[in-house]
């Protein structure tokens, strides 16, 4: 028989390394010779986005076209560091250092517009290749330096300000539970995520896909199947991620409460996109079938016994 | 073992020559989603590869008289395009296009499937159902031998070093025939399975079941027949009741057969829902129209 329910989870989840870790980003604006803005920085792109969002948000800080931004990452030959593509951090931390860099590049361009062209504006895109010939090789370059807020926690109260800033996330997942296999299929699902302020909707439409199939992954298929301490699953043939087919079409709401010390308010979402997907997962099963899971993933082996457990306990 | 020479002959009579020559040596590849993985591992102890996938003659389906004849080099993408297997062979199609992905069916072929006997091999039960018969050739004989007597082991066949497998053939399905499939992996593609069933069947006018069929794969050291649940079945009607009866009777089977082993649990309760769907579907393939049992 199949059987349908419906789980929903929420999830709080602090961004950056935290509880006191030094968490610093740095970027480098460059006006380059051939007149388009050059952007340096050892963000790491992992699919995730950053070399679109960080070179966006250089842009309109800016005040000029995408297309005249240079991004250059991933060389730490040229590049400073901006700490991992990790902890959710770098939309937020090292969108703040590119943010600052370019906007002292701008205060820089207005100020030799002024001075060299007898120009004051604000809107310096036009006058970005004549500026760029009167400094010829004396390029003009400025830094951007942020750093978290981030304090350890007091040891013997626990308490402090670990992490900032904090991301919120809700997800609702619809399941089917075939009872006679103990197969899941997730069918549907809906997920409501704060990001502060969407630089760039469709990546975090993406994010959320990616986030629900790594949730999805981790609530009913990817066991490890450690024996005396060797991993037995240890080729994609048995450790098993979810396929396009198993993905369900994903309701997604974009809140959007810009944070006050983000960059144009943005927040980091990479991991909170993911953390509420496994107990919506279970809840639903719950929900369905009226069996609690406690461990993961709930594979048909795991759910079969508990739900012939439960018969023989009615 | 390092590969020393590779052969791409283009017809059968070529291949069964260089297989004469070298035997034991000789490895023949088709699709090559197995061998190579072998190669790459190094378990592969042949020397010398014959590839038989520019063979045209053993990539064909035909209506011979009153057979079903499918060459052993026919990839899992052509079994589910193939305008002749649909409807009552709904089943084959079922478990061709559950095998692997897009990319593993335009290339993996059945003859490949049925040589390495893989107790998992996913269109070796559909076959069995089907009391399906092998034509294998050499350069001394052209034989056939029922798949059920083919299968050995778990990746054995009785298939000598001289031997090519050329064709598979089974009776056609008529008026109140028709074949069914299920399979349970753990996910929606490229997915091993964990239990396949196929069932043939054929009802009488009055809804009994004349003849009924079961093979499972994953349930055993290779693909095999349920007899016992096929000699409950035969001549009674398929009620909701004969069904949980016959669905209890495999349980029983699959149980004592995996006894021991950590799966048993799982498998002798799962196989009853699989099975279950499996005769539904050769129910509705017995009939062009659903619901209409003749």
């Amino acid at each position: 028989m199949k059987k349908r329910g419906i789980g929903y989870a929420s999830t709080f989840y602090g961004t950056g390394y935290g509880n006191g870790f030094p968490d610093i980003s740095r970027a480098i604006a460059e006006l380059g010779k051939d007149g388009n803005v050059y952007i340096y920085v050892g963000a790491t792109e992992v699919g995730q986005g950053a070399k679109t969002i960080l070179s966006q948000i250089a842009a309109e800080a800016l005040g000029i076209d995408f297309s005249k931004i240079t991004f250059i990452c991933e060389d730490t030959s040229i590049t400073p560091d901006a700490g991992t593509a990790a902890a959710s951090r770098q939309t937020y931390n090292t969108g703040n250092a590119i943010k600052l860099a370019a906007e002292e590049l701008k205060r820089e361009i207005m100020n030799v517009a002024s001075e060299e062209l007898n120009v004051n504006t604000t809107n310096i895109q036009e006058y970005l290749k004549k500026i760029a010939d009167i400094k010829g090789d004396k390029v003009i370059r400025k830094d951007g330096i942020f750093t978290a807020s981030t304090t350890e926690m007091d040891v013997e109260t626990g308490q402090g300000n670990p992490y900032y800033p904090y991301t919120f996330s809700v997800y609702g997942v619809e399941v089917e539970v075939d009872t006679s296999t103990g197969i899941v299929e997730v069918l549907r699902a809906a997920c409501g995520q704060d990001v502060g302020r969407a630089i760039n909707p469709k990546l975090i439409e993406g994010q959320i896909d990616g986030g629900f199939s790594m949730g999805l992954g981790y609530a009913i298929m990817e066991d490890l199947n450690v024996e005396n301490g060797k991993i037995k699953h240890d080729r994609f043939t048995s450790y098993l991620i979810p396929t396009a087919l198993d993905m369900p079409d994903i309701d997604k709401i974009i809140v959007e409460d810009p944070e006050s010390t983000g960059p144009y308010g943005a927040k980091g979402i990479g991991e909170p996109v993911l953390i509420a997907v496994a107990p919506a997962i279970l809840n639903a099963i719950y929900n369905a079938v009226g069996v609690r899971m406690t461990e993961v993933p709930v594979t048909p082996e795991k759910l079969l016994k508990a739900l012939r457990e439960k018969e023989r306990g009615a | 073992m390092e590969i020393k020479e590779v052969f791409k002959p283009k017809a059968i009579e070529e291949a069964i020559k260089l297989l004469d020559h070298y035997q034991e040596a000789s490895k023949i590849i088709a699709g090559g989603t197995d061998l190579i993985i072998s190669i790459r591992e190094g378990k592969e102890p042949a020397p010398v590869i014959i590839d038989v996938s520019s063979i045209g003659e053993i990539k064909e389906i035909n209506e011979i008289d009153e057979w079903i004849e499918i060459g052993a080099g026919t990839t899992f993408t052509n079994i589910t395009e193939a305008a002749i297997l649909q409807g009552r062979y709904q089943g084959l199609i079922d478990a061709a296009a559950s095998v692997g992905s897009p990319q593993i069916r335009n290339a993996a072929t059945i003859g490949g499937n049925i040589c390495n006997a893989s107790p998992a091999a996913d269109f070796i039960p559909p076959l069995l159902a089907l009391d399906s018969l092998l034509i294998i050739q050499s350069t001394d004989q052209i034989r056939e031998v029922k798949l059920e007597d083919f299968l050995r082991d778990k990746g054995k066949v009785a298939l000598s070093s001289n031997e090519i497998l050329t064709k598979v053939k089974f009776k056609k399905l008529n008026k109140g025939q028709g074949l069914g499939f299920n399979k349970l992996g753990l996910r929606k593609a490229l997915a091993i399975s964990r239990i396949c069933t196929a069932v043939y069947l054929e009802v009488s006018e009055d809804s009994k079941c004349n003849e009924m069929r079961i093979a499972n794969g994953s349930l055993g050291r290779y693909g095999l027949r349920e007899k016992a649940v096929e000699d409950y079945f035969k001549g009674r009607a398929l009620t909701d009741d004969t069904i949980r009866i016959g669905g209890g009777l495999l349980k029983d089977e699959v149980n004592s057969r995996l006894q021991g082993r950590s799966s048993a649990e799982f498998k002798r309760e799962a196989v009853d829902g699989v099975f279950t769907v499996a005769l539904t579907k050769a129910i509705e393939n017995c009939s062009h129209r659903k619901g209409d049992l003749i």
